[in-house]
């Protein structure tokens, strides 16, 4: 007789909470009606110790430099300033939580998690240095001094204009016990490509489970063969949309002939 | 009904892009003009980004010029051969121009330079057609003559080098200013997204001494070759060509024109042109007074960040 090992005595697990979610639509297909759409989180929050709970919901779409500028007004004229550029800018960010983000954790966690708005990782490089860069001369991609902030804040703020960036401190809502629900709403001017959402269970003050699950937003059908056709082969795409305007006129013209 | 536009990459409503295109399309043929000056900042202020707006105007001209040239040319009232010497001049132009903008574009400066531009041409031509309309006006009111009409020839006209004879306009003259001419306008195509015939059109006049008759078909035959090369330099170089966008414009378009031709024969040339100068006037100050207010955000994201 072979001794048997015998199977360890199961000894309970401590009781972790756990985080679960899925989306209503994976993929949002930018089509030639389209104009926005509302994406649906759902999910689960599964607590066998049933403490108080906040879910954050984080969706950030590709990362975008941005270049931005400022009016200045020279000699009575208001004029562009040189264009800023700053990095780690994605182009599409939500940050959707059950009670506003400062009242869930430190400001050191949010910061860490990249949550909510003024954590963004949005910066102008540090070191400060003209440069030439896309072939033009004195572009400032640098610390901005003292006014640093007055222009990151002004990225955030006109991202939030287009709709493009929000924070919405109610945006998760509990419907049951730990059933959540949050939208997404994607504007039509969102940028195009995979979308990543972080869904965070947070317990006091500390993130003690996630999920990610990830979005598409693509251009289907004529939408994506006219974008495709105009950046991939611009040339041809110019001269039949000129050749068609041409024609059009023409048509027009001996259509409408009256002599 | 809204309509996602491929590469402005927003969502516009159609009908009411294809009523813009038709109420400009009427205002140009009624006054004989492209109307690009009034339909880019139309476009502009219906939140379609300016190097888009700008460049899809050039197919839109492109079409409504070829709906119009196509009467005057029966009408044997287009000289091909001066045509030919201002489109040469235009294609310089406007592939000049296309870089131009690109490189403007890339400094921050290109919203500055499409203000000024409006503001200067927009406000010139506006300010002196509204002066001789208004001139012309009263004089009738007096029942006063029309003033004898200097028809001296610039003398530094001719005195240029590399004459030509342009039998159809009876002129003999050096081909250096039609080229300058044509290249300036070609320029202004490719900044301002206009077809230049408000430019064009007093030139011939009053610069080059061509019959009236002949001026606006030729000015068409010139706007079709520059803005057809326009669109495809933009499409080409800078990806800012929106088909979709064009195609909406084109066919209100070309349907406002034809009913823009018929309505002009019910008023006066002069009371045309006073209201014409108006318009001009109108839209080179609203684009070009923004220079001189505080905006209300100091800040503007730039699109293309190249």
């Amino acid at each position: 007789m072979t001794p048997v090992a015998t199977p360890p005595p199961q000894i309970p697990a401590p009781p972790t909470p756990a985080i679960s979610a899925a989306l209503t639509d994976a993929t949002v297909r930018v089509t030639s009606d389209f104009s926005g759409a509302r994406i649906v989180l759902y999910g689960a929050v599964f607590d066998p110790s049933a403490g108080p709970s906040d879910v954050v919901v984080l969706v950030r779409g590709p990362e975008h430099p941005v270049r931005i500028t400022r009016k200045q007004k020279v000699a009575g004229l208001w004029l562009n300033s040189r264009p800023v550029v700053f990095q780690g800018a994605p182009g599409f960010y939500r940050a959707a939580s059950s009670r506003p983000l400062d009242e869930i954790a430190t400001f050191g966690t949010l910061r860490r998690l990249r949550a909510g708005l003024d954590h963004l990782p949005i910066a102008a490089p540090a070191e400060q240095r003209i440069e030439t860069r896309y072939g033009v001369r004195d572009v400032v991609v640098s610390s901005l001094g003292d006014d640093y902030h007055v222009w990151r804040r002004a990225v955030v703020r006109l991202k939030q204009r287009a709709g493009l960036y929000e924070e919405d401190g109610a945006g998760v809502r509990f419907v049951d016990r730990g059933l959540f629900r949050a939208e997404i709403a994607v504007p039509a001017g969102a940028p195009t490509g995979i979308y990543r959402a972080d869904i965070l269970l947070f317990q006091n003050g500390k993130a003690v489970s996630s999920r990610s699950r990830t979005l598409t937003v693509e251009k289907v059908g004529l939408e994506r063969a006219l974008y495709l056709w105009a950046h991939h082969r611009p040339w041809s795409y110019g001269l039949a949309a000129t050749a068609f305007a041409l024609l059009t006129g023409w048509a027009a013209s001996a259509a409408f002939r009256r002599d | 009904m809204d309509i996602y536009l491929p590469i402005a990459e927003v969502s516009v409503n159609a009908p009411l892009i294809v009523a813009l295109g038709a109420l400009v399309g009427f205002i140009s043929g009624m006054f004989g003009i492209g109307g690009g000056f009034l339909m880019t900042p139309l476009l502009v202020f219906l939140g379609i980004p300016p190097a888009v707006a700008v460049s899809s105007m050039a197919n839109h001209v492109a079409a409504s010029s070829m709906s119009s040239v196509a009467a005057y040319s029966r009408r044997r009232a287009v000289d091909l051969r001066m045509g030919a010497v201002l489109a040469a001049g235009g294609v310089a132009g406007a592939v000049g121009g296309v870089e131009l903008f690109r490189w403007l574009r890339l400094l921050g400066q290109a919203d500055l330079v499409v203000a000024i531009s409006y503001l200067v041409f927009l406000g010139i031509i506006g300010g002196l057609m509204l002066w001789e309309s208004a001139g012309a006006i009263l004089r009738r009111r007096r029942g006063q003559p029309p003033p004898p009409r200097g028809d001296r020839r610039p003398v530094w006209l001719y005195g240029l080098p590399l004459k030509m004879r342009f039998p159809r306009s009876r002129l003999y003259i050096s081909v250096i200013p039609p080229l300058l001419l044509g290249g300036f306008v070609g320029v202004l195509s490719a900044i301002m997204g206009v077809g230049g015939g408000f430019i064009l059109v007093p030139a011939m006049v009053y610069v080059l001494r061509m019959p009236a008759g002949m001026v606006v078909g030729t000015s068409l035959l010139q706007i079709i070759v520059t803005s057809s090369l326009t669109g495809v330099l933009q499409a080409g170089r800078n990806q800012t060509v929106d088909i979709v966008l064009a195609t909406l414009l084109i066919f209100g378009g070309v349907l406002g024109a034809q009913f823009g031709a018929r309505a002009s024969a019910r008023f006066r040339a002069e009371e045309l042109r006073a209201l014409l100068a108006l318009i001009v006037l109108a839209v080179g100050l609203r684009m070009g007074l923004g220079l001189f207010f505080e905006p209300d955000e100091a800040f503007v994201l730039m699109a293309g960040v190249g």
